[in-house]
This record gives C-alpha cells, sequence and structure tokens, in this order.
C-alpha cells in the first residue's frame, strides 16, 4: 500500500463518477430525443410548432431546462470524457489498438470521443444562436435556417443523434440485461427514426416555412 | 480444390538480443486440408526456421497458451482453421502480456497476480469433513459458475481491451468474471463490501467502458457482456447504497 493511496482516498469515487456518467448520458440522451420530437412538430404546421416553446415558456420549464442541460452537458463531458486518455501515447496506443482489432464497437467508442468534443463546439454555438434569437418560434427558426444555419444544423443533426445512439447503445451494455445485438437493432432504428424526423424539420424550415418574425 | 500458399508474416524479436530491433519475417507454406495455425507454425518451425518462438501445450482449445494476433484479433492459433483466414496471414503477440519472444508471451505472471488480487479461491470458515456428504447446490446456480469457470486463461480478453492496454493494472473481463464467479457461489462468503474494495474502482470494473472486444474474441464464448454488467450493476449499488 502506498501512502498517497491509503490518505484521503476516496474508495467510492470511481463508482460514483460511473453512476454519473450513467446519469447524465441518459438524461441527455432523453433530452435530445423530445427535443427532436418537439421540433418535429413543424410538420404538422407553425401554429402546434409554435404551441410547444409557448406551453415550455409558460411553466418555465424553458428556463430551467436549458439551465440544466448546460450544467449537465458540462457535468458529462466531465465525466464521461475522463476515459480519454490524458497523453498522447496512450491515445496513440488506442488509434493503432482500434485499427488492428477493427472491432465495431472499439471504433464507435472512438468516434463518441470525437463526436463528443465536437458536440461541446457546435452545441455552445446551438445554444448561444437560440438564446440570442429569443423566443422560439416557426419564424424565427425558419429565418435562422434559411440564413446561415442550414448546413450547421444538418451536422449538428447528424453528429448529436449518433453520439446519442451509441452512448445509450453503450449504456445498455454496460448496465443492463439484454444481448446488445438486439440493443443495436433497436437503437439503430429509433436513431434513424430521429434523423430522418430531424432532417424533414430541417427541409421545411429551409424551403417552406416563411421567414420573418424578431430578428 | 486447389491448394492455397500461405504467406505467413510473423513478428520477430527477442528480448534477449535488442540490439536487433522489432522486425516482420515472411514465411510460406502450403495449405493442407483443415490446416490450423498450430499446424502451420509447426510446419514453419520444423522445415524452415527452428528459431520461431511460440507456445503451444494442449493443442486443443483447453490451455489457452497459443493466443496471439491473427490478422489483428486476439485468436487461439489452435483453434484457428486457416481456411477461414484470406492467404496473407499477420501474426503478432498478444499485446498488455510481457514478451518472451516472437508470438510468446507470459500470460502466467499476469493471471498469477489476477488469482492473488481477487483472492480467487472459496473463502468460508467451515473446517471441510472429508467424511461428510457434499452439501448441495441448486441446478441453476451450478451451471453459472461452471459457465464462468470455463474461462481458459488464453487472454484473449485482455489483449482486445482499449482498457487493459493502457493500464497495466486493470483486471480485465477474465479478473471480473472470475469475481462474477465468486459472487454467485453460496460458499463464499465474502460480502459485497469485500468484493468492492477489489474491483470496485477504475482498476477493476468500473475501469470497463463496454467496447465489447473481450465478448466479440472470447475463444469459449463466454458471456462476458452479461458477466461484466452483473459485476457492474452489483458493485454499483455497493458503492451507493453500501450494499449487504
Amino acid at each position: 500500500m502506498l501512502l498517497q493511496k491509503l490518505i484521503g482516498r476516496n474508495q467510492r469515487l470511481d463508482a460514483y463518477l460511473d453512476v454519473a456518467e450513467f446519469l447524465s448520458g441518459l438524461f441527455l440522451v432523453g433530452f435530445l430525443w423530445t427535443h427532436m420530437l418537439f421540433v418535429a412538430t413543424i410538420i404538422f404546421g407553425t401554429k402546434i410548432f409554435n404551441k410547444v416553446p409557448a406551453i415550455l415558456d409558460a411553466t418555465y420549464i424553458s428556463y430551467v431546462g436549458i439551465f440544466m442541460v448546460i450544467i449537465v452537458i458540462l457535468l458529462h463531458m466531465l465525466v464521461a470524457g475522463r476515459k480519454i486518455p490524458a497523453n498522447l501515447q496512450d491515445q496513440l496506443i488506442i488509434w493503432r489498438h482500434a485499427r488492428r482489432l477493427s472491432q465495431k464497437d472499439t471504433w464507435t467508442w472512438v468516434f463518441q470521443v470525437v463526436t463528443g468534443i465536437s458536440i461541446l463546439i457546435l452545441a455552445s454555438i446551438h445554444i448561444w444562436a437560440i438564446l440570442s434569437g429569443w423566443p422560439i418560434n416557426a419564424q424565427i427558426s425558419a429565418g435562422r435556417v434559411q440564413e446561415t444555419f442550414f448546413w450547421f444544423y444538418m451536422l449538428f443533426l447528424v453528429v448529436c443523434e449518433y453520439h446519442a445512439g451509441i452512448g445509450i447503445y453503450r449504456i445498455a451494455v454496460k448496465w443492463g440485461w439484454i444481448h446488445r445485438q438486439k440493443v443495436g437493432k433497436v437503437l439503430t432504428v429509433i436513431t434513424c427514426s430521429i434523423v430522418i424526423l430531424g432532417l424533414a424539420a430541417l427541409l421545411i424550415f429551409r424551403f417552406v416555412i416563411k421567414a420573418g418574425g424578431a430578428p | 480444390m486447389i491448394r492455397r500458399t500461405l504467406t505467413i508474416e510473423v513478428f520477430r524479436f527477442n528480448p534477449q538480443t535488442p540490439d536487433i530491433k522489432p522486425y516482420m519475417e515472411t514465411y510460406t507454406v502450403k495449405e493442407v486440408p483443415n490446416m490450423t495455425l498450430f499446424v502451420a507454425l509447426n510446419t514453419i518451425r520444423e522445415e524452415q526456421d527452428p528459431s520461431l518462438m511460440f507456445d503451444f501445450v494442449c493443442r486443443a482449445a483447453i490451455c489457452g497458451s497459443c493466443a496471439m494476433l491473427v490478422n489483428g484479433r486476439p485468436r487461439l492459433a489452435c483453434k484457428t482453421l486457416t481456411k477461414t483466414l484470406p492467404s496473407h496471414i499477420k501474426l503478432l503477440p498478444l499485446p498488455v502480456f510481457k514478451l518472451i519472444g516472437d508470438l510468446s508471451v507470459d500470460t502466467g505472471t499476469w493471471f498469477r497476480h489476477l488469482n492473488l488480487k481477487t483472492q480467487a479461491w472459496i473463502h468460508t470458515d467451515k473446517t471441510f469433513d472429508p467424511k461428510a456428504i457434499e452439501e448441495r447446490m441448486d441446478n441453476e446456480t451450478a451451471l453459472k459458475i461452471y459457465e464462468a469457470e470455463r474461462c481458459i486463461e488464453c487472454g484473449c480478453c485482455v489483449a482486445g481491451c482499449a482498457t487493459a492496454n493502457i493500464r497495466d493494472d486493470f483486471l480485465g473481463a477474465a479478473g471480473l468474471n472470475k469475481i462474477a464467479r465468486f459472487m454467485v457461489d453460496p460458499r463464499d462468503k465474502r460480502s459485497d463490501q469485500n468484493f468492492f474494495e477489489v474491483i470496485g474502482t477504475d482498476e477493476g470494473v468500473f475501469g470497463c467502458m463496454g467496447l465489447m472486444a473481450c465478448d466479440d474474441n472470447c475463444p469459449q464464448e463466454l458471456p462476458l457482456q452479461m458477466q461484466l454488467a452483473f459485476v457492474r450493476r452489483r458493485m454499483a449499488m455497493t458503492g451507493i447504497f453500501g450494499g449487504k
């Protein structure tokens, strides 16, 4: 036993961190999927779409929710990111290992790291854009997509849904009872469906809705 | 059927002669029906290069000595038929374990450390009475234990594990599967808290990132996904709520 490990070492810390990774991931996937379903209400028209933020605003869910999501994203970055090797030598070992092994789940983890870091940047831009153009309604969103953000949101959609899909798969594999092939199939269907809904919403914003309203 | 000529690229390095840097040496072997890599490597050693180092004992996938990276993936050479491989085969020793030379690694020291660390024996306060009738165990529990016990300690799960490749203290699927075996054994009197002290950290179950290369590459096809998840759930409960 070494002194530094004997004194002041919290034996339970690694367990807490792993559970925090699991819970924060689960929360963010839940948020993202709900978020995309709300966005997809544009398929049914601007009236229904505009009702969603109105209700969320009236019940203050959006104010508490956005703040909470930002906090959880930061928490998730710390607890899930703790598994990313800190030094370049170890990163290279993982890279060579993944290439040699060419196993699907190892590669998806490497991409999970890449998409995770991308999301930090993309989500910051997204949140900034939304908050600076508050409130949310179909006209403002259409304006945003038509002016500058179309390709940004195409990328953001795919990267986020990939990260969420693989993330929830990993949670199921690490904690669950069901064989991962079954889990993988179900989650692929869900993820593809949500990406399609998101794409449909984006195309509607881009080509159907008339932009306008407050900047 | 036209017989293929196999090109086998083998990693060569002897730690005794560190001046000669690691290199890949290429051999060609005529494929024969039902040829395994075990047969191919022995043919090379007998007919072409007696200095080639690799391990074998049982040649029947029981001893676990002949694990190596076959085209990058951990496999038992004796269980791998050459007909399942392309005609160009690249062989490397297992990572993580100490290299003895060429394809030979020392898994023994690693597994001995594992068995000592996890105290892989039944902990009981009962004194053994050789005359008494053996205590019964329900069949379901016995089957669960036997399933985990099928591990041959070949090291394929450890070599395939990303965590084990960068953390030399990680116990790997072999270690956690072993713990799972003692967790379900009613004769073992260790509490979950006892197990938690050994594997409730990143050295143990929380070091696993769930990449499942262990599950994909286990030659014994052990249900490692289920075993690891079982241990993780149990240890998380113990860590958070204190356990039994």
